[in-house]
């Protein structure tokens, strides 16, 4: 029998070597591209997903630890672009080159569905993983800062 | 990605050079006004310029041909372009231009796209929006200076009657091209020197946003690499038995090195159905390389070398006054030496493209800071005329100076040839650390000489590094007197001076790296500088500015003031004039750099525990002219901080037995967000044309560390980084 796997709410049958980390069935395979090869060793976090809500890295994930578990990627984030932190990202200006942002926005997003109102420090032990070779970690402090305000107001 | 369906000779159908050497020239519709009989139908296509292309709903699409790789460019430029025809931005989409002599350079480094095309471009849209005011005159059959455009609209002043930009477009293109164009002044700009957000960033946050990793096209194969580790070796022997056996292997391709700048170094290379199959592939095959002349390079004895060369005489490329003189006269003699290792860009995005040759087409898609060059170094390869390369230039995903190198875009078309097949050719993580172009390790020695009063009277400064201009000629053995430009023309002022070139034979290559050789220079200076105000006993501030007053060169009165201000922005917007009210264990370091035509300084507040420094604050200001967009600005010494402090604690690359030892971020520790300091940018108003700030900022963090770790625990830093692990 077929072995499945649900990424942001389709069913897809896994019909490749179980082995490939999940990151390059969604790249190659699906064409979702939202999610970023950074290291292939699970260091810098630009293919940051969700299994179950939690954030993985995607890129050390082989496909066969996930059949029938529920994945969301970037694109799966939110319906219209309107996740909080995603708001909070443009209005905070958050992206340069931009490429690391979904894996950021997913870390974060995990985070706050952990701990609604972390701390400066909890913050900075959560994205630690995430690199940004730009820069932006201050504007990401201060969206998920804001995002966590949005969505306890929203609360 | 972005497919241009207009033809090229439409494009150049009715073209004309602007001032810059730009060409100008658009295709546009047919007019609402055509079809509705309102005016007479002439030309089927028509043109504005090559930068904009107004559709008949009024939809605008503004060109960008410098490459964007985070720094904005694409929405400074444009939203410059938007002003002067006045169209309201709401309306226009910015896209990437191809490679095409149309959009002027387009080789995008040295901080210079918005130096070199700031006027032209807002010429272009000048142009146009001129053009449009002739149409609507036609129209009104009235005087185009009765006429006047605002916000996608002309306007009849006599009768306020309206026309839009979309229903004039075709008949603004059968206008004559002004020759001249007013443009406007600073009060009247809408978008220039505002607070704009990048176009794109809508779609960054869905993962919408295709960078050239992400493209994508029919029947594509995908490719990985490994690479000879050392420059100037080959391949002896491969087997590749393995790597063909696993289920999804299509090809294994050997890549010769190509030596023409931005050449592959050469490699072995796997094709296969995916990315995954291909790099694991490329892991089971078994390759011998003959290492070839630099298989002892350890940079551990060479920077000792270098060390060395600069702590003797070099080769003079510069004096002036009397040097002898005037360190037999000193009060004060002192010597200081500081080196700096190799870096690697390491974008998060590895250099990725799609390559597709075939007998008479190749195609490219590729993140790439130079599509000119991808055009000339594939011609070249494939032996064809360069123009007829076709290059679509992607969203790099970060780039620093590593993009402008084709080496990898060169590798694709190598596949795609030997294959048949479209290649898209990702590098590893561990091959873009290990073969990449770095920047230069670096040894300097400066001795200078100072009166009683603290007036520095001479100057002896000696550099050694592998200069980039190896590449284009492997011969030179030191860096040129032209490498040493910046340190000669130094805003500090020095009579009796005088510029050595000491030793410094190249083993891997060089490259540009954000920031080039101001990073070492700005590092030197800014740091001596400090040791020099503690020995006459004044504080940093006051010296720097005594410094400055010293210099006497007319040509340099004006940028010498620049520097002061940003000095003293920097000073007084943070806790400087107040450190002496420091918690023990903290300090504040200041440093000042002139690079790139742009000035900048820094304040850096740390505190020092034992080892550890931890950074708290950043105020940093600049003065780069006129300011295209203050948010974009902004982010770009955000950005320099982070890239600054990375290299300034933790980043080195380090080859032993001529190959580069680190492999991933586990052994190249760039900045994380729990180091992250507060940073605050100052903005200082200035009426200069406007200078690039991709690089500048990089300058001032390391020095200005080293003179707060100073400041704070009495222990100096003279190498980069502070903190090297052991790898």
């Amino acid at each position: 029998m077929s072995q499945s796997i649900v990424i942001n709410g389709k069913t897809y049958p896994i019909d490749v070597d179980e082995d490939m980390p999940l990151l390059w069935f969604l790249r190659d395979h699906l064409a979702l591209t939202g999610t970023k090869y950074g290291c292939g060793s699970g260091l810098c976090g630009a293919c940051t997903v969700h299994v179950n809500g939690q954030a993985v890295r995607s890129c050390v994930t082989p496909i066969k630890t996930l059949r029938n578990q529920k994945i969301t990627t970037i694109e799966g984030l939110s319906n219209n672009g309107d996740h909080p932190l995603q708001k909070a990202w443009l209005e905070n200006k958050v992206p340069q080159c931009g490429y690391c942002q979904a894996g950021q926005i997913m870390n974060a997003a995990s985070l706050l569905a952990e701990n609604p109102m972390p701390s400066d420090d909890e913050i900075e032990t959560a994205m630690q993983g995430n690199i940004c070779r730009c820069g932006t970690y201050q504007r990401i402090k201060k969206a998920i800062s804001d995002a966590a305000i949005t969505l306890k107001k929203e609360a | 990605m972005n497919t241009n369906k207009i033809s090229r000779r439409n494009f150049l159908k009715n073209t004309s050079i602007a001032a810059g050497g730009l060409f100008v020239s658009v295709v546009i519709p047919a007019s609402p006004l055509v079809e509705k009989g309102i005016i007479e139908a002439k030309a089927s296509d028509t043109s504005l310029n090559a930068f904009i292309h107004i559709a008949d709903n009024g939809d605008t699409t503004i060109y960008c041909g410098r490459c964007e790789m985070g720094q904005g460019i694409s929405t400074a430029l444009p939203a410059a372009v938007a002003d002067e025809m006045e169209a309201d931005w709401q309306r226009v989409k910015v896209k990437q231009g191809d490679a095409d002599e149309k959009y002027g350079p387009q080789g995008t480094g040295g901080s210079a796209s918005i130096r070199i095309m700031y006027q032209p471009m807002r010429e272009a849209g000048a142009k146009a929006k001129a053009m449009l005011i002739a149409a609507a005159a036609k129209v009104w059959k009235t005087s185009p200076e009765n006429c006047i455009a605002q916000s996608h609209f002309v306007i009849n002043q006599l009768n306020q009657q309206k026309l839009g930009y979309g229903e004039l477009a075709s008949i603004a293109a059968n206008m004559p091209i002004p020759e001249q164009v007013t443009l406007k002044n600073k009060s009247e700009f809408n978008y220039i020197g505002k607070n704009l957000p990048r176009h794109d960033q809508s779609e960054v946050v869905v993962g919408k946003r295709i960078y050239g990793v992400d493209v994508k096209i029919p029947n594509l194969k995908y490719a990985a690499i490994i690479h000879c580790p050392v420059l100037g070796g080959k391949l002896k022997s491969l087997d590749k038995s393995e790597a063909l056996k696993r289920k999804g292997v299509l090809a294994v391709v050997e890549i010769p090195r190509f030596d023409v700048p931005f050449g592959s170094i050469g490699g072995v290379a796997v094709v296969a159905t995916n990315t995954w199959i291909a790099q694991q592939a490329a892991k089971q095959l078994k390759i011998a390389w003959d290492l070839g002349k630099n298989a002892n390079y350890d940079t551990q004895e060479y920077k000792k070398q270098l060390v060395n060369n600069v702590e003797h005489a070099g080769v003079v490329t510069a004096e002036r006054g009397n040097i002898k003189q005037a360190f037999n006269e000193a009060k004060h003699i002192v010597k200081a030496t500081y080196t700096g290792g190799h870096l690697s860009h390491a974008p998060i995005e590895p250099n990725a493209s799609v390559v597709w040759v075939q007998p008479h087409r190749c195609e490219v898609w590729a993140s790439t800071q130079s599509p000119v060059d991808i055009q000339n170094v594939l011609g070249q390869y494939l032996k064809r005329d360069p123009k007829e390369i076709i290059v679509h230039v992607a969203m790099a995903g970060g780039a620093f100076g590593r993009k402008y190198k084709c080496d990898y875009v060169h590798e694709a078309a190598v596949i795609s040839e030997k294959t048949g097949f479209p290649i898209q050719l990702i590098w590893s993580r561990e091959e873009d650390m290990r073969t990449g172009y770095y920047h230069s390790i670096n040894a300097q020695h400066i001795e200078a000489s100072m009166d009683e009063q603290g007036n520095v009277t001479g100057w002896l400064h000696r550099a050694a590094f592998p200069s980039i201009s190896t590449l284009f000629n492997p011969s030179l053995v030191r860096p040129t007197a032209r490498n040493l430009d910046d340190i000669n023309n130094h805003l500090f002022g020095i009579e009796n001076f005088r510029c050595e070139s000491g030793e410094a034979k190249a083993h891997t290559r060089i490259g540009w790296y954000r920031a080039v050789y101001a990073i070492f220079y700005g590092f030197a200076f800014g740091t001596f500088a400090d040791e020099l105000a503690h020995k006459a006993n004044k504080d940093t501030f006051t010296f720097l500015n005594q410094i400055f007053d010293n210099n006497h060169n007319l040509q340099q009165q004006s940028d010498v003031q620049r520097a002061k201000k940003v000095l003293a922005t920097v000073a007084e917007s943070s806790a400087w004039f107040d450190r002496d009210k420091l918690p023990q264990g903290q300090g504040i370091g200041l440093a000042v750099h002139y690079s790139f035509q742009s000035f900048v300084a820094m304040a850096v507040h740390v505190e020092v525990k034992g080892d550890d420094i931890r950074v708290l604050n950043v105020d940093c200001a600049i003065d780069c002219g006129q300011v295209l967009n203050t948010d974009g600005a902004t982010a770009q010494m955000e950005g320099a901080v982070v890239m600054g402090m990375s290299l300034a604690l933790s980043t080195e690359i380090t080859f032993r037995e001529g190959a580069v030892v680190n492999s991933n971020f586990h052994n190249y520790p760039v900045l994380r967000i729990n180091a992250m300091p507060n940073v605050n940018v100052h903005i200082v108003h200035s009426d200069f044309s406007p200078t690039g700030l991709g690089e500048p900022g990089v300058a001032p963090f390391a020095p200005a560390l080293s003179n707060a770790v100073y400041a704070a625990s009495k222990k100096r830093y003279r190498d980069l980084p502070f903190k090297p692990l052991a790898v």
